[in-house]
């Protein structure tokens, strides 16, 4: 990230959101919108304001797991590395204002619109971990019960306990701990689909870090199929198992807390050993492996990009196989997760396939469109606008004498001109009259024997 | 799609493709239900 915000070939906007975008593959007119963050980029970072805020709010870096002052670099490896104040938490009280050296708190700052030109898009907008409902499995009622973001940042040497293993409700370390899989995955009430193997990963990474730290904590992995796909990740699995990591095939549906010790108990069976039976069995900390899923605020791009998203949220490709980085429109690909759940490595391979694919148009220059679009009888348009609301590509104006299609934008669906009214529109080589006749010469034995 | 995933259906199906299944209009169905299909299948 460093790299890149030092690059003076890169631009990089943060705290900011695409708030509009229009035009077509070569010139996309794109508005970002770059929030306040009521500290200018005279700010170098050192942390100063923070010491003295005295408002606080919670550290969603760290999960909520603890406090930060109002005002705060958003986490320790920041890019830039520019305090932000939280207007929601701040006082006003101006303290940072007196500390600051540089002058760079501004409270007056506005959000800043910023209107760029450019060639291609890359949409890599990222996941969020799945925010289990209240009480499932026990999560956002009994104290122990973590997400595995949350323990990840417990983990963490820069973490909200420097790294130590504590649980949430006495800061004891926990000696017990049971990590479930697909938690709001491969569950058809909540995900129906496998987030392709990384929550899986993730729990043998933890475990096996949780083994190295406290040699003597009974880990235990409740899962439906450990999925390790990919290279050395069977491997890791096996030697996660060889550490004396216990993984059990069972399907957990409720969790209770001893409200005394606050330790959890289950009902638990190894379905591949029926014959033991269901056992209900306690635990110190049980981590929930969440599902990976699209970015919580995604649907107003959604919108902006008028791109279409597969029924499981993630944005669709234009073909799964056969072209899984390029989108419907022309010059937006995507990267990473935006596009499906997977790994680190796999979403570096991604991004490289997109950079490419967009280089590959920048260099060339010129884009081949194609002929097979909509074309309109002004004659015949009585500028009633139902095309422009039917359009999926936003391709069509609305000018003095009628509606005009942009030949570059226009992907030659058709859904304009099976709505227009007037029968104003056509579509090139694929005319009604064409479809008529197509219609005719394949019926046309039927007919007879209906006569 | 029918091809791909190896999908059988009855030979009397006779498939007509469009760009978009948006650009099918009323009036292709009448006119195929008028020539004397049985039923129009929209499929995406």
């Amino acid at each position: 990230m460093l790299d890149v915000a030092r690059n003076e070939n890169v631009k990089l906007y943060t705290y900011s959101e695409v708030s509009k975008i229009s035009g077509y593959i070569g010139n996309f007119s794109v508005e970002i919108n770059q929030r306040a963050r009521y500290v200018n980029n005279d700010c170098n970072g050192c942390g100063a304001c923070m010491d003295v805020c005295p408002a606080y709010g919670y550290n969603e870096f760290n999960q909520g797991l603890n406090p930060r002052p109002a005002i705060y670099i958003s986490f320790p490896q920041a890019v830039p590395s520019i305090a932000q104040i939280d207007m929601n938490q701040c006082i006003k009280c101006g303290l940072c204002e007196s500390v600051c050296e540089l002058e760079a708190i501004d409270f007056d700052q506005q959000p800043e619109i910023i209107k760029l030109d450019v060639g291609t898009i890359i949409v890599a907008t990222g996941w969020d971990e799945y925010i289990p409902e209240d009480g499932y499995l026990g999560y956002n009622k009994y104290d122990n019960v973590i997400t595995q973001l949350q323990l990840e940042r417990i983990l963490a040497p820069n973490g909200p306990t420097n790294g130590h293993l504590v649980r949430p409700s006495d800061g004891k370390e926990p000696k017990r701990i049971l990590f479930i899989q697909c938690v709001g995955s491969r569950d058809l009430n909540r995900n129906a689909y496998c987030s392709g193997g990384v929550c899986c990963m993730i729990s043998i990474k933890n475990s096996k870090l949780i083994k190295q730290h406290y040699p003597d904590a009974e880990i235990t992995i409740a899962y439906m199929d450990m999925r390790a796909a990919g290279k050395y990740y069977e491997e890791y699995y096996t030697a996660s198992r060889k550490e004396g990591i216990q993984y059990l095939r069972s399907n957990i549906s409720r969790v209770y807390e001893d409200p005394e010790t606050k330790n959890l108990k289950v009902l638990i069976q190894d379905t591949l050993r029926e014959t033991l039976g269901v056992k209900e069995k306690e635990y110190d900390l049980i981590i929930l492996s969440a599902a990976m899923i699209p970015d919580y605020d995604i649907s107003a791009l959604i919108k902006t990009l008028k791109l279409e998203v597969t029924p499981d949220g993630f944005f669709k490709e234009r073909h799964a196989r056969l072209e899984p980085i390029e989108t419907k429109i022309p010059g937006i690909s995507l990267a990473g997760v935006a596009q499906g759940p997977k790994s680190i490595a796999e979403s570096i391979m991604q991004a490289g396939g997109a950079a490419s694919s967009a280089g590959k148009l920048m260099k060339r220059g010129k884009y081949k469109i194609e002929l097979i679009t909509g074309e309109v009888d002004k004659e015949k348009c009585s500028k009633c606008g139902l095309c422009i609301l039917n359009c999926p590509y936003d391709a069509i104006k609305m000018v003095e004498d009628g509606a005009e299609v942009d030949e570059i934008a226009c992907r030659g669906c058709g859904s304009c001109l099976a709505n227009c009214p007037s029968e104003a529109i056509t579509l090139r080589y694929y005319r009604e009259v064409q479809y008529e006749d197509q219609i005719d010469a394949l019926l046309e034995g039927i007919k007879e024997e209906v006569a | 799609m029918a091809g791909t995933i190896r999908a059988q259906y009855p030979t009397t199906i006779r498939p007509i493709r469009v760009n978009c299944t948006a650009r099918v209009t009323p009036s292709l169905i009448m006119r195929s239900i008028g020539s004397g299909a049985d039923g129009v299948l929209i499929v995406g």
